[in-house]
């Protein structure tokens, strides 16, 4: 992104900044718009690369839908956020660049139907998190998550792209809405289970899922509107949704739902543990995302009608309460300069509006009534207690539940309310109104949603179709009702509110454990093998790439002679002699003389003009080999090359005689390891001759040409015509690649050049 | 490389050009006899460093066309990939080549986008390679001649 150029002024004009924020509002009415006139679901299909059957479908069904009204809808208050939180700031620019090229990702994200398309703009939005991520990028920290994020999401792409691929030739298509009707009636083989573990690696990777959960929290060194809209709002339910759009093909397997059900579990209930490790408020959020992410994998992987709708119901209010939460941590560093909680407190009198929205945001997370949070608590318990939910699930959904009563009190409550030891908040002031009104309209929205269910009660019943295998309309309804859910939610309360109360307590306990077990986490883990690579790469490095001419020869000339040996081990023919066609004319026999004089006069010289000359004749007796024996481009070609050659490298030497270097070799005249080396190699390409003149020449491609030429092409001259004509495309690529070498060697040879020049002034 | 010969400096400007001539001819009558943009690029490749041993390889630089072996390797490329796009326009395939006949009274003149691809690549081969040759024949220039390299 050097491209973007950023204003010498600092931050963005406002009209600048309104046309950015103007994106995703825009993006939003549309969607509401069709949302409310238009049936679902929709498609549109244009063909894109019709050889290897790529399209690009879209297909707009409720859970693309739910999807999309996240994306814009966040995606509005993050980039009114970002006007007010980066004000002034000379790179704003770029981050508004950057976040509409990724809600433009994401966009195509949700809506792709198909594999191959789906794939490209998951993998745009890796990358543009890794842009912003490293949006800080003269922080070493923020370069180092930025790193990690990229590597994790991007090895999880890869095993994705394997997965998608694996899925497609199974299922003979690459359409999703097809896999899915397919799925369910094939039998488990071998390509289908890759498949299904390629792509669950995938989404667990995006959705920070165990034992990829720890670059989401590292991630946090974005800036804040970052972190609440990819990290907590959109980018990271990718996974989830890919799983959930997935889930009515693969829904049945055993493995399916035990990795679901499994690996959500642990996410959630270790999420939630490594939270109270915290001090830094942000994080503290982001391991509770890393937690509701855990949730909603296993939601999905949970059978039954009410698992879908809870996967619906969590998915939206999570992004109503996450992201104002994230808003609120950014607006207290904001306001302080501070994200850490030890610090904080107090703060309701300085930032009235912030603790507004907090209160609200924190009200849902925990799941009060009232909130869209108890209508989600309601749907999940009845979705766990429906199905056959085993323990584990069971009692990550507590730690879950009462760790997040916990957040929710720690972010509302304790940094606004509690009165702190040491109080560095005198200065504390409330920003901008960009800065507290996104946050206070989000969390209305959810508490609006929490009196009112029924105004989300379509667009979840939409999702859960989508999500379900069959077409039937999934019967169910949102409603506040104060039943059981009333009495699971006094449990978590009192579970929450202890674990509020002794969080410092708690939170001594972890760090003391912590410092005796040392470092053994998945992160430490991580850093422990990216350590290796450097290392790995200067041992491979050393022994290779050691500047010494010889060696490089040997390593080419003897692993070709090494590889092209083996293959003849293995299929050994017979070697014949190939007939001579007659006595070889005058012509002939003078250029073979050349090449062994050339030859010969190599092996005896040490000088090095000399040998180069002695090379040379080696190149002009070939030359003359090919004019003879019915070649004369190649041969044109071959004495054009070597006059170059000689000319250049002549030039080359004369400079190195000229800075005092020897013009001798300096290696001795009878090397026993190089004779061996060259005979060797001398055997084996005289193999590989007899071998290729020993079978029949297949004159299918030659005839062809040679019939075409003058007809098609209205040339004579074969050569030319396939090099300009029949393949011509080929040659333009070539001829691109000639230029690119010029372009990657001329620094080099510059810079050599300097370097001669200094040393000449040195001496 | 600065070159005190008096005879290499006076045989070099006719034999500059007459180089230069023989490369066109050679990719002229590429098409039908042996030649074509490769090797008549290699052909002008030697002329410009003819000029480098004679004067200096600045000089060959400035002598090239657009001045500048980049420019013009780069201008060879985008001629060739431009060849391609009338038979877009046609909607045939992507450097299906047109051919037309123009008459000249006498004899008739064979024009056609092949001989457009030919020459892009004939320029390129040309500015790449002199661009590497004439870097390394100035390795050899001193710094009392800033000029020599770009």
């Amino acid at each position: 992104m050097a491209g973007i150029s950023e204003g010498q002024t600092g931050g963005l004009d406002w009209w600048e900044r309104s046309l950015f924020i103007a994106l995703p509002a825009i993006a939003l009415g549309l969607v509401l718009w069709k949302l409310l006139l238009l049936e679902l679901p929709l498609r549109a299909s244009w063909s894109w690369i019709p050889a290897l059957g790529i399209d690009l479908v879209f297909h707009i069904d409720g859970l693309s839908a739910l999807m999309l009204l996240m994306i814009t809808g966040v995606g509005t208050a993050v980039f009114v956020y970002a006007g007010g939180y980066l004000a002034g700031h000379p790179g704003q620019r770029r981050l508004y660049v950057l976040l509409s090229l990724f809600m433009a990702a994401m966009i195509g994200s949700v809506t792709a139907d198909h594999l191959i398309v789906l794939f490209m703009f998951w993998e745009a939005t890796s990358v543009l998190s890794f842009l912003l991520v490293g949006f800080d990028h003269e922080r070493a920290e923020s370069r180092r998550s930025a790193q990690q994020a990229l590597m994790i999401t991007g090895a999880g792409g890869l095993a994705l792209l394997g997965g998608f691929i694996l899925l497609g030739q199974t299922t003979g298509t690459y359409v999703i809405s097809e896999i899915v009707v397919v799925l369910p009636g094939l039998s488990a083989t071998p390509q289908l289970t890759a498949a299904l573990v390629l792509i669950l690696i995938g989404a667990f990777t995006k959705s920070a899922q165990f034992p990829f959960h720890f670059w989401l929290p590292n991630a946090m060194a974005a800036p804040t509107p970052v972190s609440a809209y990819l990290h907590s709002a959109t980018m990271v339910k990718l996974g989830v949704y890919l799983l959930a759009r997935l889930d009515p093909g693969f829904g049945e397997w055993p493995l399916w739902e035990l990795a679901l059900k499994g690996a959500g579990s642990i996410t959630a209930a270790w999420g939630m543990v490594l939270a109270l490790r915290e001090r830094d408020l942000k994080r503290i959020l982001a391991w509770s995302t890393v937690a509701t992410l855990g949730t909603l994998v296993t939601l999905v992987g949970l059978r039954g009608e009410g698992a879908t709708v809870a996967v619906g119901t969590l998915l939206l209010a999570h992004a109503l309460y996450k992201a104002p939460l994230f808003f609120v941590a950014g607006n207290i560093d904001h306001g302080t300069g501070t994200r850490i909680i030890d610090r904080l407190g107090n703060l309701r009198h300085a930032m009235p509006w912030t603790a507004a929205a907090a209160l609200l945001a924190g009200a849902s997370m925990a799941g009060m009534p009232l909130s869209f949070g108890y209508i989600v608590k309601d749907v999940i318990l009845e979705a766990k207690s429906a199905g056959d939910v085993f323990a584990l699930a069971k009692a990550a959904n507590t730690v879950f539940g009462a760790v997040a009563v916990a957040v929710a009190g720690v972010a509302a409550v304790r940094v606004f309310w509690r009165h702190p030891g040491v109080n560095v908040t005198c200065e504390a002031h409330e920003g901008s109104p960009a800065l507290f009104v996104p946050p206070l309209i989000l969390a209305l929205v959810g508490i609006t949603l929490g009196v009112f269910p029924f105004f989300a009660q379509e667009l979840i019943a939409g999702a859960t179709g989508a999500m379900t295998s069959g077409a039937e309309a999934v019967a169910f309804s949102l409603a506040l009702d104060f039943g059981p859910a009333l009495g699971s939610l006094l449990a978590t309360l009192a579970i929450g509110a202890v674990v509020y109360l002794t969080w410092d307590p708690l939170h001594a306990v972890f760090e003391r454990t912590a410092s005796r077990v040392g470092r053994v986490g998945m992160a430490a883990q991580f850093e422990r093998l990216l350590l290796l690579i450097p290392l790995v790469a200067a041992v491979a490095t050393r022994a290779l790439q050691n500047g010494r001419l010889p060696t490089y020869v040997a390593l080419a000339v003897g692993s070709v002679a090494f590889v092209l040996g083996a293959a003849f081990a293995s299929g050994w023919t017979d070697l014949s002699w190939p007939a001579m066609g007659g006595p070889a004319g005058g012509g002939l026999l003078g250029a073979c003389a050349l090449i062994v004089i050339g030859a010969l006069a190599v092996l005896l010289q040490r000088n090095r003009f000399v040998l180069l000359l002695a090379a040379g004749l080696v190149g002009y007796g070939s030359g003359l080999l090919f004019l003879f024996t019915g070649a004369p481009d190649v041969a044109y070609t071959q004495f054009t090359v070597e006059t170059v050659f000689v000319i250049v490298v002549a030039s080359v030497l004369l400079s190195l005689k000229r800075l005092g270097r020897p013009n001798c070799l300096d290696e001795p005249l009878w090397r026993p390891g190089a004779f061996i080396l060259a005979t060797v190699f001398g055997i084996v390409i005289t193999a590989l001759l007899l071998v290729a003149t020993a079978g029949s020449f297949d004159t299918d491609l030659s005839q062809f040409f040679a019939e075409n030429s003058v007809p098609e092409a209205y040339g004579r001259n074969v050569v030319n015509v396939i090099l300009v004509d029949f393949r011509a495309l080929d040659t333009l690529g070539e001829i691109t690649v000639v230029l690119l070498s010029l372009l990657a060697a001329l620094p080099v040879l510059q810079a050599l050049r300097r370097a001669r020049n200094q040393e000449g002034e040195a001496r | 490389m600065r070159s005190q010969t008096v005879i290499l400096d006076i045989a070099a400007r006719p034999l500059y050009w007459l180089i230069l001539a023989a490369s066109v001819w050679v990719l002229l009558r590429g098409h039908n006899e042996p030649g074509g943009g490769f090797i008549a690029g290699l052909v002008a490749v030697s002329a410009s460093i003819l000029w480098a041993v004679a004067h200096d390889s600045a000089e060959a630089r400035r002598r090239l066309p657009l001045r500048d072996p980049l420019r013009l390797a780069t201008a060879g490329v985008m001629l060739a990939a431009l060849s391609g796009l009338p038979a877009l326009l046609l909607g045939n395939a992507y450097l299906t080549h047109l051919w037309a006949t123009l008459g000249l009274g006498i004899t008739e003149l064979k024009v056609s986008t092949v001989l457009v691809f030919d020459l892009g690549v004939y320029l390129c081969v040309w500015g790449a390679l002199a661009g590497y040759a004439l870097a390394l024949l100035s390795l050899d220039d001193d710094a009392e001649h800033p000029g020599g390299w770009q």
